[in-house]
């Protein structure tokens, strides 16, 4: 035996709230029967624009998940964040009073747009009733920084934290830079994203983008790499994962979930899609070279699935760069179109379902996709059993930013076969 | 706006401080406690700088005056409450 064992990143806990249900069970379930949540979206104030279909979280109550104090001081991403960075702890298993320090636990997490409505709320106050009138924690609330404050406030996490400004990708990024605190020498990170963009100020500044779907049927608004892609859906959610160092989980009896191999980003610029075929490839390329896995040794593909045809096009000719034959036949979904694009929190999402998919050897299917126009081997219609060990997870963010993560199934050392 | 002031002193209580806890930065604390306890620091409450920040906000607002810049910063419900009322009488 030569010297210890290099330091690794492994999951044992996931927490999520999504328009699929409340915690990582709703999220699976209705993941795994190709159910779709996106709807309408009618929530009050929010009506009347050129957005039509949403994923929006129902059945959410903020007073039953997170205490007064918190509720007060932040947006409804933080709830969120809140709220499934609570359900990833108790995953794991990692109460507080397991911890030997409070020093050896950090946060990471990744937000696009911050607390639009807690901001919009407090700036019609300013402008209608005067600056005096501006509550105090307007100064953090909107920030989207606040959540990573927020969750290692209410658990007293003194280790290293970080928020991850890298557009929708960021949310990837975020894992990624939890993993890479880990092998250095924290040996907990709580790490995720959470959003909450459909309120009304938010929502207006999203129709900026000629890339958000403006379809009324909710069937129709979302399904990339088909003829018929039209732009995608926005959602509201968020996921975290706990990270933690190998050793030290196996050291507590925690049940290790599946490892964060390897992490790549590139950025190639704004709605240049043509061109994020080059930097996503690369992203690939760079994840699976950190994993130690070759092309062939991935299982399945969390597609980003953009549902804009140049965009769909990029991502299917940059599968073909990185993992060249091998990405005709390697199994590519995209459960997101059931749930909508809850923008940095959407990879985070694709993530935890990727370590159920892992755990449950099931590769579930893209809701509203049936024809796939491009050179992959989509999964649609229903879940495919399949044995499954390593996943390759992809995001793109609007603003040019590209990522991909690879996870391997429970604790996997080297490279495998 | 709910809470009860006291007009005829132009006072403000420990009841009022504790609903004022509770409503501006939802902070839950039994009056009696704040009483026994008002040389602890807000932090035992669980209150922090930003919530203070409000409460003064508020009451700037319902006595339509400004106090002083001191009031922010202090570190007990007895000094603060000191603080205020001083300020509340002295522009009665």
């Amino acid at each position: 035996m030569s010297g210890r064992e290099p330091r690794r990143a492994v999951v044992t806990g996931l927490g999520a709230i999504t328009p699929h249900g409340l915690g990582v069970e709703a999220l699976w379930k209705t993941t795994a029967d190709g159910g779709s949540s996106l709807a309408p979206l009618q929530r009050e104030g929010c009506t009347g624009y050129p957005l039509r279909v949403a994923g929006q979280v129902r059945g959410f109550e903020p007073a039953a998940l997170v205490e007064e104090t918190f509720l007060v001081q932040t947006d409804r991403f933080t709830h969120f964040g809140l709220a499934a960075a609570r359900m990833a702890l108790e995953d794991a298993r990692l109460a507080e009073a397991d911890l030997d320090s409070p020093y050896g636990v950090g946060v990471v997490t990744a937000a696009g747009s911050g607390g639009g409505e807690f901001g919009q709320r407090e700036l019609q106050k300013l402008w209608g009733q005067g600056p005096r009138h501006v509550g105090p924690y307007q100064s953090i609330a909107w920030f989207y920084a606040a959540s990573t404050g927020q969750i290692s406030i209410r658990h007293g996490f003194k280790g290293p934290c970080g928020v991850v400004a890298g557009d929708e990708a960021g949310g990837l990024d975020a894992l990624g830079h939890a993993a890479q605190a880990v092998r250095r020498g924290t040996d907990t990170i709580v790490a995720g994203a959470a959003e909450a963009p459909l309120a009304p100020y938010s929502i207006v500044c999203q129709l900026g983008y000629p890339e958000l779907s403006r379809a009324a049927e909710p069937e129709r608004a979302y399904r990339p790499f088909t003829a018929d892609a039209c732009g995608f859906a926005p959602a509201e959610g968020g996921g975290v994962l706990v990270l933690e160092e190998a050793r030290a989980a196996r050291e507590r009896g925690a049940e290790v979930r599946a490892t964060v191999a390897g992490h790549g980003a590139t950025f190639t610029g704004a709605s240049r899609w043509a061109e994020s075929r080059q930097g996503l490839a690369r992203a690939i390329e760079a994840a699976l070279a950190e994993a130690g896995c070759r092309p062939q040794d991935v299982d399945v593909v969390f597609a980003d699935a953009l549902g804009v045809p140049d965009a769909d096009r990029a991502e299917a000719l940059a599968l073909a760069d990185a993992l060249g034959a091998h990405a005709r036949r390697v199994p590519v979904t995209a459960p997101k179109t059931g749930l909508g694009r809850a923008y940095c929190a959407a990879p985070v999402v694709d993530a935890v379902t990727a370590v159920l998919a892992l755990e449950h050897g099931l590769v579930p299917p893209t809701p509203h996709v049936t024809d796939c126009c491009h050179d992959l081997d989509l999964v649609t219609g229903r879940a495919r059993p399949a044995d499954v060990r390593t996943a390759l997870v992809l995001s793109r963010g609007l603003l040019g930013f590209n990522s991909a993560l690879v996870l391997r199934r429970g604790d996997a050392t080297g490279p495998e076969r | 706006m709910t809470d009860q002031v006291s007009d005829v002193t132009n006072e403000v209580t420990l009841e009022e401080l504790a609903a004022l806890m509770k409503r501006v930065a939802g902070v839950n604390v039994d009056p009696a406690r704040l009483r026994e306890q008002a040389d602890a620091g807000f932090d035992t409450f669980g209150l922090e700088s930003l919530g203070l920040l409000g409460i003064v906000a508020e009451l700037e607002q319902r006595y339509g005056r400004a106090l002083p810049e001191q009031t922010e910063r202090c570190k007990t419900p007895a000094e603060f409450l000191s603080q205020v009322n001083g300020a509340l009488r002295k522009g009665a």
